[in-house]
């Protein structure tokens, strides 16, 4: 049964019930303040035509004569007579004994019997010295019964008109009450069904318009964590393609070189060029686990930060890039302004090599790296600048993904496994640190890690240890 | 024998392939992004492309697009195992696919079976004056016809099609034979001895140690 069955059913129930109670309530109080001013009048009427019988037999008795039954018949006839017109039957007993009507006309008796039901009968004396005489006063209230009868009957149809009308009214309210359930309910099922980005118009201000504001809350949050969840699992699955890829190139030159030293009627030339794809794509494969490696220790274990010089920092960058920068012939300018910065050495170092050696990929031979050091806004930070070649706005924002390369010829070249600046990225989240990369094609790229200055991070360590 | 492109941006594959068509003697163009290739391809013919699915700038689904008027055979190249990447390869016309890493033996021989399929004549291979017509499955030794089994026939086939490439007998029997022949390795010598009799090949059908059998050519 749905709810608005019920509420329709309950309703309906309801007042009619109650309207029926209470009709019935006052037509049975009219009915009794009827049938007392009836009785009322009837005892007035009674007691007036007793005292006019009484005056009557005073006048008789005072010309002499005797009260004899039949005078006091006519007597009563005379009354009788008049009032019977108006549906008002009178009798006189004496003793007990009927003296009018006479008690032979039965068909009076006959009538008088068949609405007996339908009358009101008073008895009363006579005043005295006639007390042995009753007077007794019936008065016809079939009228009375027709009326209410009437009204009944007026009351039934009422019940039957009011009762469907009633009816179609309590459905069309409802319906436009249940409205925005309905919706909601609607809107539910759409966004169950996958339609998340889906919302209730409801611009009601009672709890209804609550409801679906709530209601719109919601799905705005599952809107949301479906969008990430597929994000997520987009980047999972270009990450598994990427790394699938990044395997079998590798080793489909490797198994292919080696099949074709072994099996091959080749040259020494030739055998020199297959040995040395095999090498250098071993290389690349031994790169690429070791990335992969350091990218799975740096998001499982946690950092012990410290206080990093940078002048043994930027000594242990140069060394280690020393060789390759040499052989590009391209210098490294080095200058710091600010004499530590708060982190890991290992990683900052693997930060920066990473950086300088995606710089030199890019650079030209005689154009310089500068690797730099200062504080800005009370932020310490380590920048790599070069002047190369430069990325677009698209290759910029997909420069952190793993296995993204800007220039894939390229930088394959070197064995570079495209994975430099996701390490990069993990590196500063370890850090807590910020990346911030600025890039213009042509004109080369800039990469500033903004990390916590040593003094900051004193004082933070000194409140932590309270 | 035919003229292939191969569309590869990864050097070394490039360079894996292509040093193998030469060895068996296919010439070839080289292509290392989609672009190049369809521009390549208004400049030249070439009688099958290896294309490899992931490229820089167009991919390889979109080259077959560009080049379907030209009714080319393609045979897909790819790291990708997806289900839905060899149908939409199939779908756009692609005769083959093949996923890395794979064996060259294996891309040679789907390279001819492509080639078979779509090639009107096949050109006679001649050597030592020995001339062998595929198309008529007939061989002459100086003008001369010499009488080859059916299966020295397809032996001497395989040998041609995989020349300067050491197969083992296991390698010969499945590509001569077939899989589900169940012989010994030893009728391979036997067949192969047959071969460099008639043939007068003792020198071109060279053993080679551990490995198999090489028909020597020069390149």
């Amino acid at each position: 049964m749905r709810f608005w069955h019920k509420i329709l059913l309950a309703v309906l129930a309801l007042f009619i019930i109650a309207l029926d109670v209470s009709v019935i309530m006052v037509m049975k109080k009219s009915w009794q303040l009827n049938m007392d001013s009836e009785t009322r009048r009837a005892a007035s009427e009674q007691t007036l035509i007793a005292n006019n019988i009484f005056e009557n037999l005073d006048s008789i008795r005072a010309r002499g004569n005797t009260l004899t039954p039949v005078l006091l018949a006519s007597v009563a006839q005379s009354y009788g007579d008049y009032y019977r017109s108006q549906g008002i039957g009178l009798e006189l007993r004496e003793n007990g004994r009927l003296i009018y009507p006479s008690p032979g006309g039965g068909k009076v008796d006959g009538q008088e019997e068949q609405t007996a039901e339908q009358t009101i009968k008073l008895s009363m004396p006579l005043p005295a010295p006639y007390q042995d005489l009753e007077l007794i006063y019936s008065r016809d209230i079939s009228g009375l019964y027709a009326q209410q009868q009437e009204l009944n009957r007026f009351f039934v149809m009422i019940n039957w008109i009011a009762g469907p009308v009633l009816a179609l009214l309590l459905y069309l309210l409802i319906r436009s009450l249940t409205k925005p359930l309905k919706q909601l309910s609607e809107s539910a099922r759409t966004i169950a069904e996958g339609d998340y980005p889906n919302r209730v118009e409801l611009h009601s201000r009672d709890e209804f318009g609550e409801l679906a504001v709530h209601f719109n809350r919601m799905a705005a949050a599952v809107e949301q964590r479906m969008t990430e969840l597929s994000d997520m699992a987009e980047e999972k699955q270009r990450m598994v393609d990427n790394l699938a890829h990044e395997l079998r190139t590798p080793l489909t030159s490797m198994q292919g070189f080696a099949e074709f030293l072994t099996s091959a009627n080749i040259g020494q030339e030739e055998q020199i060029q297959a040995g040395r794809y095999i090498w250098s794509e071993t290389v690349r494969l031994k790169n690429l686990a070791f990335k992969l490696l350091d990218l799975s220790v740096l998001r499982h274990q946690p950092l012990l930060l410290s206080e990093v010089e940078v002048a043994d920092l930027f000594e242990t960058v140069s060394q280690t890039e020393e060789h390759k920068l040499q052989e590009r012939g391209i210098p490294l300018e080095i200058d710091s302004s600010i004499p530590a910065v708060r982190g890991d050495a290992d990683l900052l170092a693997s930060f920066l090599v990473n950086l300088i050696e995606n710089a030199v990929h890019a650079s030209q031979p005689g154009s310089p790296i500068r690797l730099l050091a200062y504080e800005q806004k009370g932020e310490a930070v380590l920048e790599v600048r070069d002047s190369g070649s430069g990325m677009t706005a698209e290759q910029s924002q997909r420069a952190f993904e793993p296995f993204y390369r800007a220039d894939p010829a390229r930088s394959r070249l070197y064995g570079n496994a495209g994975l430099g600046l996701s390490l990069c990225r993990q590196i500063a989240e370890a850090h807590q640190a910020r990346v911030e990369l600025e890039s213009v094609p042509g004109q080369g790229t800039v990469i500033r890690l903004i990390l916590q200055l040593p003094n900051n991070s004193a004082s933070y360590s000194i409140t932590s240890r309270d | 024998m035919a003229h292939i492109l191969v569309v590869e941006d990864e050097q070394p594959i490039s360079d894996l392939i292509t040093m193998n068509l030469k060895l068996v003697g296919h010439t070839y163009a080289k292509a290392y992004n989609g672009l190049e290739a369809a521009d390549m391809l208004e400049q030249e013919r070439a009688d099958l492309i290896l294309l490899d699915v992931m490229l820089p700038g167009l991919d390889g689904f979109a080259v077959m697009q560009r080049i379907a008027h030209l009714q080319i055979p393609v045979i897909l190249i790819t790291a990708k195992h997806a289900l839905a990447d060899r149908i939409k390869g199939f779908e756009l016309g692609a005769e083959d696919y093949i996923i890395k890493p794979f064996e060259m033996l294996e891309l040679l021989a789907r390279i001819n079976v492509v080639l078979r399929g779509n090639e009107q004549a096949v050109p006679a291979f001649v050597c030592d004056g020995v001339e062998v017509r595929f198309a008529e499955r007939q061989v002459r030794v100086d003008q001369q016809a010499v009488d080859l089994t059916a299966r020295e026939f397809e032996l001497l086939e395989v040998l041609i099609r995989n020349r300067n490439i050491a197969l083992s007998r296991e390698k010969l029997l499945e590509l001569a034979w077939g899989y589900d022949f169940a012989g010994d390795t030893r009728t391979v010598d036997v067949h192969i001895r047959q071969l460099r009799k008639k043939l007068g090949w003792e020198e071109r059908i060279k053993t080679v140690f551990k490995l198999g059998y090489r028909l020597e050519v020069q390149v």
